[in-house]
């Protein structure tokens, strides 16, 4: 828990552009909604390619496929019902693409519409919240004793060291 | 903004990934495996050790045992090993196929380590079995009872047959008032006698009187045709009220078959012994099929006319396969699959081909077929059928089997328990399943059976007769829902055995039997009582009818033709004087 507590620190109070951070939570966001497949290579590949932060990205991508452990059946349910128009199986049909990617799958293709769905804003909204962070929380926050405490510990200079 | 050691990161990461899926996917389909059998089968499910192979992709899985939620000390199906070579192309487009699958030592009923948890408990209701011991104790119901269970058809019939005589009663009233009057008749019955007993003095007279008869005529023809109705009404009436008697009498005869039917007496005995012993052995055993049903019910697809009248639990999948107008392959199919079946203490080997839920794509049935021979337990077994899913799930089976060693089987339980200690067996049938409605017909012999009785008298006395037996031949029919079906056993003994048995029912059914048919003819006699009465008088009343007829008709034609003599006569006489006077 404190290992995590420091490391998203340590992103937020490092180099990394606001928009670095952004977008590794809503990539992260993206590759954990998904089952894992073709579709998660293709995001990794993407956050590798381009200077998303890497930290950011893998612990986001934790916690939201955690959440699919909750909300998976409900989703599942849910594309269900909704993706059964004629249309959309016609084009999942024709498209052996598409079939590559799963997106035939009732929770593949729920959770990429899903995560489609947020990742720009929940990558834009990522970006704001650190800029905030940093621009009004940061100082004040290096000022409170526990974090002053936490940077001092063992385990934290461990971590730094690792890193 | 583009990350220069990019390429190197993402090689790096997907090694990490493909070590830690090759690590962990065994597990994870372990645990995705125990999670859905568990929720189809309703009992515990274990599974030791899930492994996958890379070339070519297989998997590998050790000791499943399925927990038999009617029984947790036993499976319901166990297998040692099993192994399923997966084809890459159509499982990187999202389709499970598998080329080779065999299962090594499934077995069915195996003893657990230790007793499975039970999460859904078993369909049948112990509290809805036949109690063979309350059906011994000949607890028959009283004619009275019965009488009232039968809603007999005599009481209607008779009811109408009543209603129909009130009416009749009615119509019959206003026909007397119809009927030509006595005296009326007889006053032109006079009036002709005088007009013809008058003399005709000329031929004025004779023209005044043939017209004064044929008013008289007239009046007398309107009284016939009045009279004619009357007895056309009669007739109908009568043939009404005889048609409503014969129904009664119909009625009666049936009612009487329907009561034979109710008190179970028509052939002399109570339901067919055989019936009673194994009826619901039978039940269960295909009952189990259930199971099966189940476990298949959640990968057929959902575009199926759903023929369930009762809704079942619904199993919701992880992940489902979306119902694409053209799929390139089935979601799943296995192209051929060896199972070797742990059976009797031996072993057989059953080959499927084409099995999956989707035989329109691959345009072909599942078919299965085995063949086992030489097996300590078992002479000979073949099997063959097939499985198609297209607008309904049919499954055919066919089967023979000879020389199966039965093991000790309880037929019953506590005081009314008949064991059957040894016996062979041999059977032939088919089964029929379509949706989870089955229709199955089956030949059994147990040959050289021998039964052990608990203290019941009756049940000794049926083993002593059952023991004496050198076949015991069996049909079995079942119909109905799969979890419950309606089954029906009869063998050519259940006379002998109804008889040798029931022998103290016997009385007893014939003093139902006599008290029966004697109320039901006391109630015909109520119903058809005072009717009788009233047919004669209707038959009376067109004989009297008749003969007013004869007379009408007689005075119609004699009188006129007198009159008309008469007439004749005086015009001779006239002639014959004015001839004569000339001539003379």
């Amino acid at each position: 828990m404190l290992t995590l507590f420091a490391r998203i620190l340590k992103v937020l109070n490092s180099e990394a552009s606001p928009w670095q951070i952004g977008w590794a939570i809503g990539l992260g966001l993206l590759a954990g909604l998904l089952p894992f497949g073709i579709l998660t290579l293709l995001i990794i590949l993407l956050v590798c390619l381009f200077t998303v932060n890497l930290a950011t990205f893998i612990l986001v991508w934790g916690l939201c496929s955690g959440l699919m452990f909750i909300f998976g059946d409900s989703l599942e349910a849910l594309t269900w019902q909704y993706a059964q128009s004629p249309a959309l199986l016609q084009l999942l049909a024709q498209s052996e693409t598409l079939q590559m990617l799963h997106l035939h799958h009732t929770l593949v293709l729920g959770a990429f519409v899903l995560g489609m769905l947020l990742l720009v804003p929940v990558a834009w909204l990522g970006t704001i919240l650190v800029k905030q962070y940093r621009g009004r929380v940061m100082s004040k926050l290096q000022q409170w004793k526990v974090v002053q405490m936490l940077k001092a510990s063992k385990l934290v200079q461990l971590y730094e060291n690792l890193n | 903004m583009i990350r220069k050691s990019g390429w190197l990161i993402f090689l790096a990461m997907l090694a990490a990934i493909l070590a830690l899926v090759y690590l962990f996917l065994g597990t994870a389909i372990r645990l995705g495996m125990v999670y859905t059998l568990e929720k189809a089968a309703g009992a515990e499910v274990n599974i030791s050790n899930v492994s996958v192979s890379l070339a070519p992709i297989a998997l590998n899985i050790s000791e499943l045992q399925i927990t038999d939620n009617a029984k947790p000390s036993h499976n319901t199906i166990s297998f040692a090993n099993a192994k399923a070579a997966i084809e890459v192309w159509p499982a990187l487009l999202g389709y499970y196929v598998i080329d080779d699958l065999s299962v090594d030592g499934l077995a069915y009923g195996t003893e657990r380590s230790s007793p499975g948890k039970v999460f859904r408990g078993p369909n049948a209701d112990p509290a809805d079995k036949v109690d063979l011991q309350q059906l011994l104790l000949l607890d028959l119901p009283n004619a009275d009872e019965l009488l009232a269970r039968a809603d007999l058809k005599t009481v209607a019939r008779g009811e109408e047959l009543q209603q129909l005589a009130k009416n009749q009663q009615q119509v019959l009233k206003d026909l007397q008032s119809q009927l030509p009057d006595k005296a009326k008749l007889e006053q032109i019955q006079a009036q002709i006698k005088a007009l013809t007993d008058s003399k005709i003095e000329n031929p004025a007279d004779l023209a005044s009187k043939a017209a004064e008869l044929k008013e008289l005529q007239d009046t007398l023809r309107a009284e016939r045709d009045k009279l004619k109705a009357v007895q056309q009404q009669l007739s109908q009436s009568r043939q009404q009220l005889q048609q409503a008697v014969s129904a009664v009498r119909e009625a009666s005869s049936s009612d009487w078959k329907k009561l034979q039917d109710l008190a179970n007496i028509g052939e002399g005995g109570l339901a067919p012994i055989s019936q009673i012993l194994l009826g619901d052995f039978w039940g269960e055993r295909i009952g189990q099929l259930e199971a099966v049903y189940r476990l298949a019910k959640p990968y057929i697809p959902a575009n199926l006319p759903n023929s369930d009248e009762v809704p079942d639990p619904e199993i919701v999948m992880p992940n489902r396969i979306l119902p694409l107008p053209s799929q390139p392959y089935p979601d799943f199919w296995i192209k051929n699959a060896r199972v070797n079946w742990l059976i009797g203490g031996g072993e057989a080997l059953i080959e499927l081909r084409d099995i999956t839920a989707q035989h329109d794509i691959i345009n072909a049935a599942t078919r299965f077929n085995a063949q086992v021979t030489g097996l300590p337990q078992l002479s000979l077994l073949k099997l063959d059928g097939d499985f198609a899913v297209l607008e309904q799930m049919v499954t055919n089976v066919n089967w023979q089997l000879q020389g199966i060693n039965v093991d000790s089987m309880d037929i019953g339980r506590g005081e009314t328990l008949l064991q059957l200690a040894s016996a062979k067996l041999s059977t032939t049938g088919k089964l029929n399943l379509v949706n989870n409605q089955v229709k199955q017909q089956a030949q059994l012999v147990l040959q050289q059976p021998e039964f052990n009785a608990s203290d019941n008298k009756y049940i000794q006395q049926l083993a002593t007769l059952l023991n004496q037996q050198a076949e015991i031949p069996l049909n079995l029919n079942a119909t109905g829902l799969i979890s419950a079906p309606d089954v029906s056993i009869r063998s050519p003994l259940d006379k002998l055995l109804a008889d040798a048995v029931m022998g103290e029912a016997k009385a007893k059914i014939a003093a139902l039997q006599s008290d029966l048919r004697s109320k039901l003819d006391t109630k015909l006699q109520q119903q058809l009582g005072g009717q009788s009465e009233w047919l004669s008088m209707l038959n009376q009343q067109d004989s009297a009818a008749e003969s007013m007829e004869g007379n009408i008709e007689q005075m119609l034609n004699a009188k006129l033709a007198g009159v008309k003599d008469q007439a004749k006569d005086k015009l001779k006489d006239k002639l014959r004087d004015r001839l004569g006077g000339g001539g003379g």
